[in-house]
């Protein structure tokens, strides 16, 4: 088990490097940074315990009990260190044209003028603690759509380098894939290359779509081109069979859980990835943190509100203040001194740190080019003599098609990866408990009465096996480019139960993005034709009521949710005018201060972005490792003059 | 349970030759398989959500007597053996006699989670260093000194006949790896040596005993995992309530933190209830098709393991998904009441018997033959069940 100490004795002394955060990113650099033997400090601002047995079991009775079974459902609210939920966000009905289609409560404060639907978790081990697992690469073009394709903007870095990165940390997250596969696509580079874990089996679902539309050819009306459907499987940070084929020198071993050292199973399929998988195949930085060095300290609770400089060109640590009881506003604060900072809290956390410090912010890009994937939910229902397709059973998803995510389609419009969903409606209408909920007739008639039409016994279980058996979801992530006008800012009006400054978001799809929702959602339309599928899929507003993320696109009502990928609030770049950081991930403006994560990406691509965050973190470590040996050497090494002599 | 029955009667001796060496071995896994019934009971027994300590104290046992079964099945492939596991034979009969242990020890019984369960427990696990020693010829007293004599035979007939006459070559192919099987505490690897032999036989005793006089496994050293009790100990936390403090010595009582146990959140079963029984009440109650059926999947379950230990290591892929599925049939039943209204009127529920006849398996043998044709086993891809049926006519509408 990590050992935690408290925020008084954080504060005791100095160190060689302190982290804000313990997510993926922070985890990952510690650990690094620890095994070189450096002293580091890894600042915390939620609670703990999700590292002991008694924490997870809670979250997982916590998740259980939770009626809406959203991301953040599993982990307990918290008014000293809070998170943004996808429940904060409510339609308007009848909305007035121009004005926003949405309300915000909770912990964003949103501008729109569309709503940023997407979470993220202040707590031990992060978002990662619901994350999904999927780890795809991004693919070479990604990396620069400005130069290829017109649009975003290009990283400082090509995926070559980042290759060997990427590599790296797949054996640290434990990713179970098809190397051949993922070299095939195109996103691999090396021919020969094999995950350390055989592939997650293919779900029944996958193989239903794969011999109903396998090889058949799309037309996307936007990019106007035909794409031919072949299924990817999809790389997944979870425990399978370990790979015999996977370096004979270094052989993987799986991991167990987090807590209870003779816990944890290979993914078997729970189908709850998110919030949390019950026997812990999913991988988690909880891992990471349990194999710290001595040289690295954790301290929870411990919210950082500002980054202090000492001098020109660089900082010498941060402010943090701690809670005792989250839900009082009282909170006491205390300075650490570091030779180097990292702040690796979330794009946006990073960003609003930045932002209240007042630092690195020469190029007014701190807090711009909020991305995220805006996914178009599509959903069906398969032809019913062609039997059940298997909802709820394995991971999100499984596989996917890939071929609208490359090429010259993406001059037209946006591209998108489509996955196909393995928990039937789950996402676009709640399923299966809406399934329940509609056949049972709750929700009342128009008056409020008890509706006629409600089943029950043997009939409501043969109803929900026919239409739930056959759900059938694409889920359909649209590539968001950098644009300086989606943004987090901060307002001393909105604050938190502690006093901190709140994030601000004002958020919008430009042309390109909207045009690729509307190509998805027209190509997701038209695989459900080929496949003999009935079509629900329906974005308009009912009842005078939009959906949340409604918006109408060349006279189509189209609709998006949030990814949870929030991406480019420190974007990285080389030249110091128009971004925050450098191909290290270290601010231009200071020589010891880093922001890592999601934040740094120049673009997001189609891939889920926790594996690239990943490999840029690693690539940092090494960096900051560098510039620590290097500020300690001595300036001469003298010669001992004796040598000839004894020798 | 025929191998170590008669070996017991035999009295306290080493095996001399190859011969005698695989009868230990055999008899090694009908002992290892002995006691997964008796904590099945014990653990699928707790009130969901309640006890969650003993709960999941008890299952890290109950996989680590798997991964004993599976390492001396390996050791006993190594040797040139094969390991005998679907068969009416290598299952005992409950209150079952605890071989290879004091012939004054009363039968073991299936309880539901109890003190006495949990004595019945410890006298399973009991270190060596507990009992007395003993002389040849004499009864057994304990297992561990069972397996103590299995690796003297071992020895011995390796100095007498050779590294190479004991390991044949040839035999790998029949090792179940890290591929194959998976539990986490501790790992299962090839036997193919004196060295791994002796490796294998450590992670057993020591996983069970404890190390050298102390409380502690040897998962930390052998591993690389987290340093846990051995099973004797995290049993005797239970029992007593309190958990070990990180100084307790073997004979010490714990002296750490309580631990929450209550005894009362229990599904109490009458362990030696028979299918027989619960027949004279199949008019009205499901159990008794309910108890068939749990047995004849558990029948299947050997048989999978009997395949996967002899030349198919992949069909342990198959035996997984069933004892997940006996998991929740034997949850189901101990959530019924007793068939017999009087019993039930006491507050008594139904429980899984174990008992699995040549019937069971003979239907066993045929059922799982053609699900192993059906899956996709090929070596180094990945698992595929996709092709199988649902094991029996139940759907969901």
């Amino acid at each position: 088990m990590t050992e935690h100490i408290t925020a008084d004795a954080a504060a005791r002394r100095r160190y060689d490097v302190v982290i804000v955060g313990a997510g993926w990113a922070g985890s990952a650099l510690a650990q690094r940074l620890g095994d070189k033997g450096w002293q580091v400090l890894v600042l915390e601002a939620g609670n703990g315990d999700t590292d002991t047995w008694p924490g997870f079991l809670d979250t997982l009775s916590t998740f259980r009990s939770a009626v809406a079974k959203v991301p953040n459902s599993a982990y307990r609210p918290n008014a000293a260190a809070p998170s943004p939920n996808v429940l904060d966000l409510a339609p308007v009905r009848n909305p007035r044209p121009g004005e926003p289609e949405f309300t915000a409560g909770g912990y964003f404060a949103q501008n729109g003028p569309l709503p940023y639907g997407t979470d993220y978790l202040r707590a031990l081990g992060g978002t990662a603690m619901h994350w999904l697992g999927a780890v795809p690469r991004m693919c070479d073009e990604d990396f620069e759509t400005r130069t290829r394709y017109g649009y975003g903007r290009d990283w400082p870095i090509s995926a070559a380098e980042l290759q060997p990165w990427y590599a790296e940390a797949e054996r640290l997250l434990g990713v179970a894939g098809n190397g051949q596969e993922q070299h095939n696509l195109g996103v691999v580079h090396d021919s020969r290359y094999e995950y350390p874990m055989q592939e997650i089996p293919h779900s029944y679902i996958d193989r239903y779509c794969k011999e109903a539309v396998e090889g058949e050819f799309i037309t996307d009306p936007v990019a106007e081109r035909d794409y031919k459907l072949t299924l990817y499987g999809l790389p997944q940070a979870r425990n399978s069979t370990p790979n015999p084929r996977y370096r004979p020198d270094a052989a993987f071993r799986v991991q167990g859980a987090v807590g209870l050292p003779n816990f944890g199973e290979r993914c078997v399929g729970n189908a709850s990835c998110v919030p949390i998988c019950p026997v812990q195949a999913k991988s988690l930085p909880l891992r990471i943190q349990a194999a710290f060095p001595r040289s690295v300290t954790v301290a929870n609770r411990c919210v950082v509100t500002r980054v202090r400089t000492s001098g020109e060109r660089s900082v010498s640590g941060v402010e943090y203040r701690t809670y005792t009881d989250p839900a009082s506003p009282v909170s006491r604060p205390y300075v650490v001194e570091a030779d180097v900072v990292v702040l690796a809290a979330h794009a946006i956390e990073n960003a609003r740190l930045l932002l209240f410090s007042g630092l690195a912010n020469g190029s007014d890009q701190v807090g711009r080019n909020l991305m995220d994937h805006p996914t178009v939910l599509s959903w069906a229902l398969g032809a019913e003599g062609k039997g059940p397709v298997g909802p709820f059973r394995g991971p999100g998803h499984t596989s996917g098609w890939e071929v609208f995510r490359f090429g010259e389609g993406r001059r037209r419009r946006a591209p998108f990866r489509i996955e196909i969903g393995n928990w039937g409606w789950g996402w676009a209408t709640g399923a299966p408990m809406s399934n329940v909920a509609t056949a049972l007739g709750i929700g009342g008639d128009e008056q409020g009465e008890v509706r006629p039409d409600g089943v029950f016994g043997p009939e409501l279980r043969r109803l929900l096996g026919s239409t739930v058996g056959r759900q059938l979801q694409l889920q359909l992530a649209v590539e968001q480019s950098a644009d300086p006008g989606n943004r987090v800012t901060l307002d001393s009006r909105h604050r938190d139960a502690m006093g901190n400054p709140r994030p601000v978001i004002t958020y919008d799809l430009n042309e390109h993005v909207r045009d690729g929702a509307l190509a998805a959602r027209a190509v997701a339309g038209e695989i459900f034709h080929r496949m003999g599928a009935y079509d629900f899929t329906d974005h308009a507003p009912r009842d005078g009521v939009p959906p949340l993320g409604h918006f109408v696109h060349k006279g189509a009502d189209l609709a998006y949710s949030g990814a949870g990928h929030g991406a480019g609030t420190h974007i990285m770049g080389s030249d110091p005018a128009t971004s925050v950081v450098d191909a290290d991930q270290k601010t231009h403006e200071f020589d010891n201060l880093y922001a890592v994560g999601c934040g740094s990406m120049a673009s997001v691509g189609t891939s889920n972005p926790t594996i690239t965050m990943m490999a840029l973190a690693l690539r940092s470590a090494e960096r900051i490792h560098d510039s620590l040996a290097t500020a300690r050497r001595p300036v001469e090494i003298r010669t001992p003059e004796t040598t000839e002599a004894t020798a | 349970m025929i191998t170590a029955t008669e070996l017991h009667e035999k009295g306290f001796h080493v095996p001399r030759d190859l011969g005698e060496l695989r009868t230990f071995l055999q008899a090694a896994m009908e002992v290892e398989h002995l006691t997964i019934p008796v904590y099945m009971t014990g653990m699928y027994t707790i009130r969901p959500g309640t006890n969650r300590t003993a709960y999941f104290a008890i299952r890290s046992v109950l996989m680590e007597e798997m991964l004993h079964m599976t390492l001396a099945a390996n050791l006993l492939n190594a040797v040139g053996g094969s390991p005998r596991v679907g068969r009416a034979e290598f299952v005992g009969k409950y209150p079952a006699k605890l071989p290879f242990s004091s012939d004054d020890l009363p039968p073991v019984p299936l309880r539901h989670f109890s003190p006495d369960a949990l004595e019945t427990f410890l006298r399973i696990e009991q270190p060596r260093s507990m009992t007395p020693p003993l002389q040849e010829g004499s009864g057994w007293t304990s297992i561990g000194q069972f397996y103590d004599a299995l690796w003297q035979g071992l020895l011995q007939i390796v100095d007498r006949e050779g590294e190479h006459a004991v390991f044949p070559p040839g035999r790998e192919h029949l090792q179940v790896g890290p591929d194959d099987f998976y539990n986490s505490g501790g790992e299962v690897f090839a036997v193919h040596d004196t060295e791994s032999a002796r490796l294998a036989l450590r992670v057993i005793s020591e996983q069970g005993e404890g190390v050298s006089d102390t409380i502690w496994d040897s998962n930390d050293l052998i591993f690389k995992e987290e340093r846990t009790l051995a099973h004797y100990f995290r049993f005797n936390e239970i029992r007593t309530g309190r958990s070990y403090g990180p100084h307790d010595r073997p004979k010490d009582p714990p002296s750490g933190p309580l631990i929450d146990v209550s005894w009362e959140d229990t599904h109490r079963i009458r362990g030696d209830s028979k299918v027989a029984y619960y027949k004279r009440f199949a008019a009205t109650s499901d159990v008794y098709a309910q108890a068939v059926e749990f047995n004849s999947r558990y029948a299947a379950m050997l048989t999978c393991l009997d395949r996967a230990f002899n030349g198919k290591p992949r069909v342990m892929a198959l035996a997984v998904p069933i004892m997940l599925e006996l998991r929740d049939r034997a949850e189901q039943l101990h959530h019924n009441p007793h068939p017999d209204p009087a019993l039930a009127a006491d507050g008594i529920f139904a429980s899984p018997t174990f008992e699995l006849g040549r019937p069971q398996f003979d239907a066993a043998w045929q059922a799982v033959d053609a699900d192993i044709a059906l899956a996709g086993f090929a070596s180094g891809e990945p698992v595929d069940l996709s092709a199988l049926t649902p094991a029996t006519g139940e759907t969901f509408a």
